[in-house]
């Protein structure tokens, strides 16, 4: 009879349970790596640019940036959608892997779902900022108010998103958080100082781990997954009507939701593989994080990528398609050709053509491989946000107001701020929380592993 | 006031479910079990069940029906806006956001139902019977006095089915 193993071990090593705990929270108990503090100083550095540059914006005003009367959407909207998207990978990979039931969701989930964490934080600096006078943003909360009453317009997509994302951020991190719990109980019982045992005592809550506990912490993992599921697809959805609900050509199209989501959970896919190759290369947790998990994701992004490359193309088939002069100027002068064609290309080729490569076995396989292509997936993404924000907007309808859009110094350093922010959020959590789900991946331990020792 | 509680200490979920047969099947009665990791059969042989479901729909319908309320409240009754002549009660338009404000009162419900529930909150007193629960063991409690059965009894059983320890402690 045929007989064919459908995935091996999860986790390689032989590991028990007191071995996996001790393992993960290395990292926590062990002196801080040399790496980390100059990653952190990088990264604090970034940061500060950053928030000097918001400080001038603030100070100064929108006018401090490139955008003008026909690209009112410039560096701060691409880069809003493009943390949105890095930011749905960790929802993602937890919530529908863990609704589908994979088990090899759980190496991975906590890092993702960290990740997001701090990308949506990052993305929300954007449109806050956009507003021009942030400290009006509270007008945005739907709230009897001395302004008529006069009520936010329920029926805008800018306010959905408003909500949306809102709702994502607190979903993300509780999920998150609740899903550390557990783990800090462990953390805290093993804890041999004073300080560290009453630090996680805290953060666990009081955590005991009984059935009691188990129970409704299933419970809530399971109805927050199931709703948070709808919610990634309805996050980004939103964004894209924030774009398809206008009469923009380029935007204008019933493909952007989908077209949106897919992309989203794309360039979050590709930094989960780059954090995951990180985490697994300097906190030495290759037992954890396998060739197999990293193999698995690879296929995932060819998936995606091919979906992808088929959203490119039906965009520009159906320009031409329509006949529509606006739509077919806007996709074969302004971005085949024209001032942004390098934008397209580089869309093209880093979005739908590099991760084919990965078709390979030996490609998936090749760890430098598969994270210089996770690069190149985000910075093909990156792309795409600019390539449909700034071509549609820069020649529309009146050539009068046709004009270039190239970002001033003080967007360049908002955006490289939201990086150092993101990136100290990341090194926080490699340094001071079990990266991997301790309690989750004791629960993947092969049976055969235990019961085999009787 | 503290009681003598005797612990079974099991290394494996598979050694776990036996001992946990084994007990019951001499009407044993068990006070509770503490896993490092969430084991259905254990929750299922303590006969736990949990409505979080359930209250989860709950909220999600009184969300649904009081989000609409209010959207037809600002829109129509308090403060109408006359969009070229569009009707006030927008309503396909309100799906999404009703969608949205649903997830999020589902959320916080949820984890507020969450904490009180599984008493899980910031600054909670605990008591672990056994420390090494929340890392490799997986530990059953009696209480001497409602178990039915002596320590002897009970060790015997739970030793038998693979316990890799068991003893007595007040709390």
């Amino acid at each position: 009879m045929y007989k064919a193993e459908v995935r091996g071990p999860l986790i390689l090593g032989n590991k028990d349970y007191r071995q996996i705990t001790s393992d993960i929270i290395a990292p926590i108990d062990n002196k801080t790596p040399g790496w980390w503090k100059v990653a952190m100083a990088v990264a604090v550095t970034m940061a500060s640019i950053g928030f000097f540059a918001l400080y001038y914006t603030v100070r100064y005003g929108i006018g401090t940036w490139a955008v003008n009367n026909s690209v009112a959407w410039g560096w701060e909207i691409i880069n809003f959608v493009w943390w949105i998207g890095i930011g749905h990978a960790g929802t993602a990979f937890s919530i529908f892997l863990l609704i589908l039931r994979q088990k090899w969701r759980t190496s991975i989930n906590r890092a993702a779902e960290a990740m997001t964490v701090f990308a949506v934080g990052c993305a929300a600096i954007f449109p806050a900022i956009h507003m021009g006078r942030v400290w009006l943003a509270f007008f945005i909360f739907p709230y009897p108010n001395t302004r008529g009453p006069l009520w936010v317009n329920f029926n805008s997509p800018l306010f959905w998103d408003f909500i949306a994302i809102s709702a994502y951020l607190l979903i993300s991190a509780s999920f998150w958080y609740f899903g550390m719990v557990p783990d800090f109980a462990s953390i805290r019982d093993r804890a041999k100082t004073k300080i560290k045992k009453a630090i996680y005592g805290a953060l666990a809550f009081g955590w005991t781990g009984s059935t009691k506990e188990w129970l409704r912490y299933e419970g809530l993992s399971y109805v927050l997954g199931g709703i948070a599921a709808v919610l990634v697809v309805s996050v980004h959805s939103i964004v894209s009507t924030d774009f398809a609900t206008s009469v923009i050509p380029g935007w204008h199209t019933t493909l952007f939701p989908p077209y949106f989501v897919v992309g989203a959970i794309f360039s979050g896919f590709a930094m989960v593989m780059t954090l995951m190759i990180v985490i697994r290369k300097y906190y030495h947790l290759e037992d954890y994080v396998t060739d197999s998990h990293l193999n698995a994701i690879g296929k995932i992004l060819v998936f995606i990528s091919l979906i992808m490359g088929t959203a490119y193309g039906t965009e520009v088939f159906m320009s031409w398609y329509s006949g529509n002069p606006y739509e077919m100027f806007t996709f074969f002068h302004n971005r085949i050709t024209g001032d942004y064609s390098f934008m397209f290309w580089a869309m093209v080729i880093c979005n739908a053509i590099i991760p084919q490569l990965m078709w390979s076995k030996k490609v998936r396989s090749n760890i430098t491989a598969l994270f210089i292509i996770s690069l190149i997936i985000n910075l093909g993404m990156w792309y795409e946000r600019f390539n449909i924000v700034v071509t549609s907007l820069a020649k529309d309808y009146l050539p009068s107001s046709w004009t270039t859009y190239s970002p001033t110094w003080v967007e360049i350093c908002i955006y490289l701020g939201t990086i150092g922010i993101f990136t100290i959020g990341v090194l926080f959590f490699f340094r001071f929380i079990p990266m991997i789900a301790i309690s989750e991946v004791k629960s993947v331990l092969k049976p055969t592993e235990i019961t085999e020792k009787h | 006031m503290s009681a003598t509680h005797i612990i079974g200490v099991f290394d494996s979920k598979h050694d776990l479910l036996a001992g946990i047969e084994g007990a019951q099947s001499k009407n044993i009665t068990i006070e509770e079990i503490y896993t490092p990791y969430p084991v259905m059969e254990a929750m299922d042989a303590l006969k736990r069940k949990s409505r979080f479901t359930t209250a989860a729909f709950i909220y999600g319908a009184a969300a649904v029906v009081g989000v609409l309320s209010f959207l037809y409240w600002t829109s129509v009754i308090d403060w109408p806006i006359n969009y070229g002549g569009k009707p006030t009660n927008a309503f396909p338009s309100f799906i999404i956001i009703t969608l949205v404000l649903t997830i999020l009162t589902v959320t916080i419900m949820s984890l507020f139902t969450f904490s009180v529930r599984a008493r899980i909150y910031p600054g909670k007193k605990y008591f672990l019977p056994d420390e090494r629960s929340t890392d490799d063991k997986f530990i059953v409690l009696f209480d001497k006095k409602t178990a039915g059965a002596g320590f002897e009894a009970i060790s015997s059983t739970l030793k038998a089915n693979g316990a890799s320890e068991v003893y007595e402690k007040e709390f």
